[in-house]
């Protein structure tokens, strides 16, 4: 059948941003800004603490294999400012804590536009599924890095009003890369979980288990060294922030290995979330 | 005056999830510049034939091409020209309509040219956060995100649903000044009288599959015309239904009710046999067309 078509102008174009970048920032903004407090709590409190800790003679129950393995790393002592700071914020709780915190947000930063719409409407409109995937990936990751970066701020201040704090600031930087590589591989993980599971309280509590688990195997593996390779299948082996920080010791491809198997992982998310149909809501 | 190409066909369109054959093989054809209806029963195929056109979820067989361009292969080049409605308009609480609107702007990487007309047209809230609004207002929001950078083809899913009457009259009123602008529109509906008012072309899908493909105008003449009438002497259902051209005959406020296609000299000789006490013809309800679709699986659209 012919028609008649009228004349139509195209509408101007405008500028597009990068408004699924911000937008991944913004929606996890809670849960970060509480990771963020967290740290910055902590950090206040071993200002208060460390003098009673410091006092008290912990230097063999510290370095035993059993509490190593439950703090991811040596601590020889914890008579600075410095170590208990080490002990109390970039031990393994950091990466449990504000890695778990990491594959939470990445594990529901997909499902949770799903779940509210937004992703079918963005997708409606000249947005690839992969540059979906990829904004949402460097919203998700410039959240940690400000969150990891607001919690070595808060380090810094808080050591001002301590006299020797026995802090190393540039192996403190290499401590915050490694803690980086860490959110790399728990942000990659989320997003493969998060390409799979169409609801986001599900796909970021099994990221969170993934890292807890981690967690887990590091404790065991420690135990003795019997189980010694244990330690080498669990992502905290290759992150060992009291070392860095403390010793002053990195073998400098282990990061190195966290950041591979976060990209291996964020790929195969990416793979699955372009291949796969979405779900009607 | 030019002519142009079909706006969006679609080719043997399959969908399987695994046993289940949502989509059995659908082809049509919408013509560009025409308001093109899709209705049928909830779980029919509407709601994944149109994911289909814009690679939400992929076909398992078949091709569909919108504007000339592939819908699985061209999206960025297409989705530029394109304005979709979900069915069930779902939005972040925390947002503004304000705030929603300049999101989706910028991800059409385009000015929403259309935004003050349409804002005031259907009196769209957009200060407050959606987690306030209505179930009507998101659905305004979502005609405002549809229409606001002026694409070329409209893709909408049940538009009306949460509108009130004013608004569905004010939207289709939008329809019809957009088809005059040259733009195509493919909706799928439930409320056939919107359908009736707008549209060039119907199909009907029903089990995955398209069970009726005509023009509106055919199908007012296929649903002829409703009489109501009142007789003073005994008159049974059984003889109505014996003149030609009348269906779906029943009691009606002490009379009968019934339709009747084609010519009414039939009719007229037949009812004159009997005393008429009152007789009221008006046309018909393409619904009851519709329904006829909806419910008897083993007819086709020759058969209704």
């Amino acid at each position: 059948m012919a028609t008649t078509v009228a004349q139509t102008t195209t509408p101007k174009k405008r500028s597009e941003g990068l408004a699924i970048t911000l937008r991944a920032m913004y929606v996890p903004r809670i849960i970060v800004g509480y990771g963020a407090f967290y740290g910055a709590l902590i950090a206040l409190l071993v200002v208060f603490i460390y003098p009673a800790m410091s006092s008290i003679n912990l230097g063999s129950y510290i370095s035993s294999p059993a509490i190593s393995g439950l703090i991811g790393g040596r601590i020889p002592n914890i008579n600075s400012f410095g170590n208990v700071i080490a002990l109390e914020l970039f031990s393994s709780i950091y990466g449990l804590i504000f890695g778990g915190i990491m594959a939470y947000v990445a594990g529901a930063a997909l499902p949770v536009n799903i779940e509210n719409g937004m992703l079918d409407l963005a997708l409606s409109r000249p947005i690839s599924r992969t540059r979906y995937y990829l904004e949402t990936t460097f919203g998700v990751f410039a959240s940690g890095i400000l969150m990891g970066l607001f919690i070595l701020f808060c380090v810094w201040i808080v050591s001002l009003f301590v006299k020797n704090p026995g802090i190393d600031w540039q192996w403190a930087w290499i401590t915050q890369l490694v803690q980086f590589a860490f959110f790399v591989f728990a942000i990659g993980i989320g997003l493969l979980i998060g390409s799979l599971v169409d609801a986001s309280r599900t796909a970021g509590g099994v990221a969170v288990g993934i890292i807890f688990l981690g967690y887990l195997i590091n404790i065991f593996g420690g135990i003795s060294t019997k189980f010694d390779w244990l330690l080498k299948i669990g992502p905290f082996y290759y992150a060992p922030a009291t070392d860095v920080f403390v010793l002053h010791q990195l073998t400098w491809w282990h990061p190195l290995v966290l950041v591979a198997a976060g990209l291996v992982c964020g790929i195969i998310g990416l793979v699955i979330f372009n291949r796969r149909d979405l779900p009607t809501v | 005056m030019k002519t142009e190409e079909t706006a969006i066909v679609i080719d043997g369109l399959q969908k399987t999830y695994g046993k289940i054959r949502a989509v059995k093989g659908i082809s049509m054809q919408v013509e560009r510049g025409e308001i093109f209806g899709f209705l049928g029963p909830n779980g029919a195929g509407k709601t994944t034939t149109i994911r289909c056109m814009l690679d939400v979820i992929r076909p398992t067989a078949g091709a569909i091409r919108v504007l000339g361009l592939d819908a699985q292969r061209d999206t960025h080049a297409l989705h530029q020209r394109i304005g979709y409605l979900p069915g069930d308009v779902r939005l972040p609480g925390e947002m503004t309509g304000r705030q929603v609107i300049s999101y989706f702007s910028r991800l059409q990487g385009r000015q929403p040219v259309l935004l003050n007309d349409l804002v005031a047209r259907f009196d769209v809230e957009m200060k407050r956060p959606i987690k306030g609004y209505s179930k009507g207002m998101r659905q305004k929001i979502g005609v405002v995100l549809a229409f606001m950078c002026d694409p070329d083809v409209l893709i909408l899913d049940e538009p009306t649903s949460g509108l009130d009457p004013l608004l569905q009259k004010a939207f289709n009123e939008l329809l019809l000044e957009e088809q005059a602008r040259g733009k195509t529109i493919f909706m799928s509906s439930h409320i056939m009288s919107d359908v009736e008012k707008v549209c060039q072309r119907v199909a009907v899908i029903r089990g995955g599959e398209v069970v009726a493909l005509e023009a509106v105008e055919t199908l007012r003449e296929k649903a002829g015309q409703r009489v109501s009438v009142e007789f003073g002497d005994l008159v049974t259902e059984d003889e109505l239904e014996r003149i030609p051209g009348v269906s779906m005959v029943r009691q009606h406020n002490g009379g009968y009710q019934f339709n009747v296609g084609g010519s009414m000299d039939t009719l007229i000789k037949a009812l004159a046999q009997h005393e008429v006490v009152r007789l009221q013809a008006e046309e018909a309800p393409l619904e009851e067309v519709f329904l006829k679709f909806y419910e008897e699986p083993q007819k086709t659209a020759a058969q209704i």
